[in-house]
């Protein structure tokens, strides 16, 4: 039965037509719409045409009333209709005519940009979590090679570039390329290699994290440890777990004075004494003080080359030990 | 030779529409529902969907003249009126397509479906010429096509008169009309003319037997279902319909031969009911050496592109065959 020409665009201004317009959009949504249809609907349905501009996504879609897609060289003029997609304002439509809108057209807006939310939702970044199954196949070394390096892919690891296993606190693994940005929190970053290179790198990456701290008062020092520059202080971690008397003494020391254990830290760390006082917002008078009174607690000079040393290694050494390897 | 139809219950799912058609189905069937019976043709004649095309609209600002003609039909049938539409604005020879409007064969004028003639004829220089053919069930097989190729032999005898060349004639329709367009090619090629250069079957009505997998799958979905179809073919042929006598004629689908015949076009949708007909008959004009170019429209319903025609889908539909136009008519 041609031509039997049904214009949606008619609509009166009445619940009737409001009802339609609902009942389109639910039906683009329903039937997983994509934005490019989301425009046109609201164009047509309109009768003036329609854009969706999404800053993030670098998207552009306009549609005039007869349904065709046509971009403008002309910019969203302010005066427009326009409704927000996102809460954060980076994604919006438009309805190209001054306001203010009519009942049927304030339906078109939200209606259309409640359908455009629901894909920008579905398929913009947010980023999903890696698979944790293929995480483990590829840091383990006794698992196929091929498999590995299928998960790897599954993971969107890139082949040509080197990856490397993070250990986080708690116990969790993740790989990424090692160009990447290092993630929040504790982490220890195992060296970079190849895919097959992954369970070694996992194996350096719990070590490493064992050297990282939370970074508070209590336990001072780096969140984040890669294994890579840890050099030979790396061969700490295989000690067995004994007692070590300077560690002890850390301990003691720091139970009695709060403040104790992050100014070792500093001085431990930092380039000069003065860079230290800087980094823990004291007057370097104080400071002095307060090294005087750590190393009559340690029983050794920390300000010395050896002791400075020494100390670096029992700071380290009381990391190791608060994070037992699991 | 069974008036009533096979169970649906075994039938493949349907398939799902296209988004943006199937949101617009929703208003069309309220106006136009996918099955109808014969009683209700009537209701359909008396214009509630059907929108009334005056000679304003039909003259575009004068970029056509419009006329009537009234010429003879077969030996002893009626008279039969033409609409000729002339594009004042072209210059170069022009063509002519000869359209045969649709409607189930049963509803319908001359002047439903005109406009995407007009928007052919503004772009490749066209007469058109639309033929006003009596409708069933008042007027059985062989009536309705008898016209039909009355019109079409007096267009082409005065190629001249009407300003076209006669190498340049061309049948185009949409669904009853598409099928009419087949059966005049079929006619023209078995009784010696006219020539013609090709042959336009939008989402044609093709098959009496109504008994294709693509009908049972979208029965009581989208416009013109298996039932409306039974209507309309049973409207044609009586308790003939389905039977063994059913001529090519009435139904293009049934010729044994599709050899000889000018280059065809033909699109549907994938989501209705004449689906499996209209690939059929491609592919056996293929097979018999001829040509065909065949357009399968995802989760397209009969009609999308008539009634919902700033869809996507649609505004694809109607360019694919403006380019098979392009590719036909310039030199």
């Amino acid at each position: 039965m041609k031509d039997l020409a049904v214009r949606l665009a008619a609509l009166d201004a009445d619940a009737g037509a409001a009802l339609q317009v609902i009942a389109y959009f639910d039906s683009l949504v329903e039937a997983r719409a994509g934005l490019q249809s989301i425009v046109r609907g609201a164009a047509v349905l309109s009768g003036c045409p329609a854009r969706l501009e999404d800053d993030v996504r670098r998207l552009r879609i306009r549609v005039d009333p007869a349904g065709v897609s046509s971009l403008s060289p002309e910019p969203a003029d302010p005066a427009w209709l326009r409704m927000p997609i996102l809460a954060d304002g980076t994604a919006a439509l438009w309805l190209e005519r001054p306001g203010p809108p009519g009942p049927i057209e304030a339906m078109i807006l939200e209606r259309a940009t409640g359908a455009a939310r629901g894909v920008l939702d579905r398929t913009r970044g947010r980023a999903r979590a890696p698979d944790p199954a293929s995480v483990e196949l590829v840091l383990d070394g006794a698992a196929d090679p091929e498999l590995r390096r299928t998960a790897a892919r599954g993971l969107g690891l890139p082949a040509d570039r080197p990856v490397h296993a993070i250990a986080l606190a708690g116990g969790a693994a993740t790989v990424a390329a090692a160009d990447a940005p290092v993630p929040a929190g504790r982490a220890g970053i195992g060296p970079p290699g190849s895919v097959l290179e992954l369970p070694a790198s996992w194996t350096a990456a719990r070590t490493a994290l064992r050297f990282t701290a939370e970074g508070t008062e209590e336990d001072p020092g780096p969140t984040v440890v890669h294994f890579a520059q840890l050099g030979a202080l790396a061969l700490l971690a295989e000690l067995p777990a004994e007692p070590i008397p300077d560690v002890r003494a850390l301990e003691h020391a720091g139970s009695g004075a709060p403040w104790l254990l992050s100014t070792l830290d500093a001085v431990a760390d930092g380039v000069s004494l003065r860079a230290a006082a800087t980094a823990l917002r004291v007057h370097h008078s104080t400071l002095q003080d307060r090294i005087v009174h750590a190393e009559h607690l340690l029983g050794w000079n920390v300000r010395e080359p050896q002791g400075r040393l020494r100390l670096q290694l029992a700071l380290a050494l009381r990391r190791l030990h608060r994070h037992r390897q699991t | 030779m069974t008036t009533t139809l096979p169970p649906a219950g075994s039938a493949a799912p349907p398939v799902p529409f296209d988004p943006e058609l199937g949101a617009a189905l929703t208003a069309i069937n309220e106006m136009l529902p996918p099955a109808f019976t014969a009683d209700q043709i009537p209701l359909l004649r008396s214009g509630g969907p059907l929108m009334v095309i005056t000679d304003e609209e039909l003259q575009r600002d004068g970029k056509f003249t419009v006329a009537e003609r009234t010429v003879p039909g077969l030996a002893g049938d009626p008279d039969i009126s033409l609409l000729i539409c002339t594009p004042t604005t072209v210059t170069g020879t022009l063509g002519c397509v000869y359209h045969t409007h649709g409607g189930g064969m049963i509803v319908g004028d001359n002047r439903m479906g005109v406009a995407e003639m007009l928007d052919w004829a503004e772009e490749f220089g066209l007469v058109v010429v639309s033929v006003e053919y009596r409708l069933a069930p008042e007027t059985p097989h062989p009536g309705p096509v008898d016209d039909c190729y009355a019109g079409l032999v007096w267009t082409a005898e005065h190629a001249e008169e009407l300003g076209f060349e006669a190498g340049r004639l061309i049948v185009a329709g949409g669904s009853a009309g598409g099928g009419l367009a087949a059966a005049l090619a079929l006619m023209a090629r078995d009784r010696g003319g006219p020539e013609l250069a090709g042959q336009m079957l939008i989402y044609p009505m093709l098959d009496d037997r109504n008994d294709s997998a693509s009908g049972l799958q979208m029965a009581g979905r989208g416009i013109w279902d298996r039932t409306a179809n039974d209507t309309g073919w049973t409207a044609l042929l009586g308790d003939a319909r389905g039977g063994p006598d059913v001529s090519p004629y009435a139904a293009p689908a049934r010729a044994s031969d599709l050899s000889n015949l000018p280059p065809a076009f033909i699109d549907v949708g994938s989501a209705e009911t004449f689906r499996d007909e209209d690939v059929a008959y491609a592919n056996r004009i293929w097979l018999a050496g001829g040509q065909a170019e065949l357009h399968v429209w995802p989760g397209c319903f009969h009609g999308f592109d008539s009634m919902a025609p700033q869809a996507r889908l649609s505004q694809e539909a109607k360019s694919a065959r403006v380019r098979w136009l392009h590719r036909l008519l310039d030199a």
